[in-house]
């Protein structure tokens, strides 16, 4: 008899893979329509997300948990996976984003090839970045990555006509190619030192180790995963390729597919950082003592999380195109998400676990509000956004929302989490309060070029240009619904701009489940 | 004895993934950058199995799996690679890397 208990846990996973393949069969078999890949995508998405919050324990839909709650949160040694509720929220993040895209891009024009070839890859990457919440071994996460690596550079050039999108495909290619390599060549250097690939073993052996090997495997390691995440130096690729790839794609690369490198660091980094914080010892690397691994990975941490900040905020205020403008700003929002990294303490992994979901909103619904914006004939240029907020009014809000969350003013998810991020560094004394005050500064640089968002839209007379689209005529079919924007991503932005300030106005909506999934994490380890 | 024969090996990787990073900064042919792309995952799988080899029995066949498993991986990632070369030699008629200069660096 086989065992087919361990089958159950995986059931969000199941439903993605079943999506893909049923989207990717039925284009063998000329059923390629835009309405039914996007339905099957969408929905797929849906009952995963219903499926991990049952998991998670959300009260009116437990009854639907597929993983019995003795496998949560367990300690001790692990497999391949092991599921903890950090682990679930990150799936939860991940799948809001997949949905916001999915649900945005059933509003692409009706004559657009590659439909169904969209929608199997969405679901794919999807698939991946859940297995990569729930790795609990370093050759599992990586390739869980990768699933979602591959699927993505796919996704970029999913048009096949568009030079653009196909040399932003090519360029992700090469640049995510390297740091595979570089990530897997740390994975063998850590295997090499430690004799084994189970993150929490790993964790336990902070001081063990030939010190060489282990220093060289977690560089190459922190370069590898630097890549996906966009930290400077290795940030250069990302502007090109969210300026080159379809912009709904931009939407699903800035505020979905950077996020598994994010919580990639979360597993593979905070296992030695947290257990030098147990052990009591020094956190700073110069003392006297045994060789440990944790303090060093806390100084290179938070030299690439100032480093990153600054260097992506400063290059965003000169930046003249939206989309490039929004990319650079991604950029040094990673920066502020690994001081959560660095201090390593249960608040700030909660305040960077609530600043990545904020920042999969204000990014991705950003992204979808460009796309939008695009597809009724308004220029790349930022200044060809002039007096938009007047001409359209609704949008020019919801992209005002997004803007000001993303500058963490008040009342919007982006200062609670900000808030949060900050005051668990500065509680964490010594030389975290440092960490703090650049990430303080780095936020009122970047009012600057928010602001300048805002005034342009607001504040500048609109030439008298005539929008392209014929609004008359447009608002009898459902997809050109809204003046062109379409019911589906007129729906995913309105969902976002709700969403952000909800969380604004009462964050302990998010914030009490995220803090007790942290207090978790801290406590099992990764 | 052994250590002396473990640290030549590391040499040889450490040398093959040398001319990988070369080879993937420097190439401007696509299958050429696809080689080096190859050459340094084949740098990390060569690893795996030294390190599984002379640690003996304590890591099992651990080593040697993965290293399966990533030629397997590897293989999947370079399809997709010369999937991207296809379509870009049929969109503009050549593989050369320098010659993508619609987006600005």
């Amino acid at each position: 008899m086989i065992d087919t208990s361990f089958v159950g846990p995986f059931l969000p996973e199941i439903v993605l893979l079943a999506a893909t393949l049923l989207v990717f069969l039925l284009d063998v078999l000329g059923v390629r329509r835009l309405e039914i890949a996007g339905a099957i995508g969408v929905v797929g998405v849906g009952v995963a997300f219903f499926l991990v919050a049952a998991d998670l324990g959300f009260s009116p839909i437990a009854g639907f948990a597929t993983i019995p709650s003795g496998q949560i949160n367990v300690g001790g040694p692990t497999g391949l996976y092991a599921f903890t509720s950090l682990g679930l929220v990150f799936q939860l993040i991940f799948l809001t984003a997949a949905f916001l895209v999915g649900l945005a891009s059933l509003s692409r024009p009706t004559g657009e090839r590659g439909a169904s070839i969209f929608y199997g890859l969405l679901t794919l990457a999807t698939l991946g970045m859940l297995l990569v919440a729930i790795a609990a071994d370093l050759i599992f996460l990586l390739l869980a990555i990768e699933l979602t690596s591959i699927s993505t550079y796919l996704l970029v050039a999913y048009t096949r006509k568009d030079g653009r999108s196909l040399e932003a495909a090519m360029k992700f290619y090469i640049v995510g190619a390297l740091s595979t390599t570089l990530s897997f060549f740390g994975a063998s250097l850590l295997f090499g030192a430690y004799g084994t690939t189970n993150l929490r073993a790993i964790a336990g052996m902070g001081s063990a180790g030939v010190p060489t090997l282990v220093l060289l495997g977690y560089g190459f390691l922190i370069a590898g995963l630097a890549f996906k995440v966009t930290l400077v130096p290795f940030h250069a690729w990302a502007v090109d390729v969210y300026d080159g790839a379809p912009t709904d794609v931009s939407a699903f690369l800035a505020g979905g597919t950077k996020k598994i490198g994010l919580f990639a660091f979360f597993l593979v980094f905070l296992g030695p950082i947290l257990a030098v914080k147990a052990s009591g010892a020094s956190t700073l690397p110069f003392g006297t003592g045994p060789f440990n691994v944790g303090p060093v990975l806390q100084i290179a941490l938070a030299a690439a999380a100032v480093l990153t900040m600054t260097v992506g905020n400063v290059l965003a205020l000169l930046q003249k195109e939206m989309k490039r403008m929004l990319a650079y700003s991604s950029i040094s929002q990673a920066g502020y998400m690994l001081i959560g990294v660095t201090v390593g303490t249960a608040p700030a992994i909660a305040g960077a676990t609530l600043q990545i979901f904020a920042h999969v909103l204000m990014k991705g619904g950003a992204f979808l509000v460009v796309a939008a914006v695009a597809g009724v004939g308004v220029g790349p240029l930022i200044t060809d956004w002039r007096g938009l907020g007047t001409r359209r009014p609704l949008l020019g809000v919801a992209f005002g929302l997004m803007l000001l969350s993303l500058a963490g003013v008040p009342l919007t998810i982006g200062f609670v989490s900000k808030f949060v991020l900050f005051s668990s560094a500065v509680e964490a004394q010594g030389w975290f309060v440092w960490l703090a005050v650049a990430g303080l500064l780095n936020s009122a640089l970047s009012v600057f070029y928010y602001a300048r968002v805002l005034k342009v839209m607001f504040f500048d007379v609109a030439d008298p240009m005539p929008t392209t689209v014929p609004l008359a005529a447009a608002a009898s079919s459902a997809r050109l619904a809204f003046g062109g924007i379409g019911v589906g991503r007129a729906a995913a932005i309105a969902l976002v701009a709700v969403v952000i300030v909800a969380v604004g106005i009462y964050p302990q909506l998010l914030l009490g489940p995220i803090q007790s999934a942290a207090q978790h994490f801290v406590n099992v380890g990764p | 004895m052994t250590t002396l024969i473990l640290s030549g090996f590391l040499a040889l990787s450490a040398g093959l993934l040398a001319i990988s990073i070369f080879g993937i900064l420097t190439r401007r042919n696509f299958i050429l950058l696809l080689i080096a792309i190859e050459i340094g995952m084949n740098a990390a799988i060569l690893n795996f199995v030294y390190f599984a080899a002379f640690s003996g029995a304590t890591t099992g066949l651990d080593g040697q799996a993965i290293a399966v498993v990533l030629i397997g991986f590897a293989a999947t990632e370079i399809a997709v690679g010369l999937a991207i070369v296809l379509a870009l030699n049929r969109l503009k008629g050549s593989i050369n890397v320098a010659q993508a200069i619609e987006l600005k660096l």
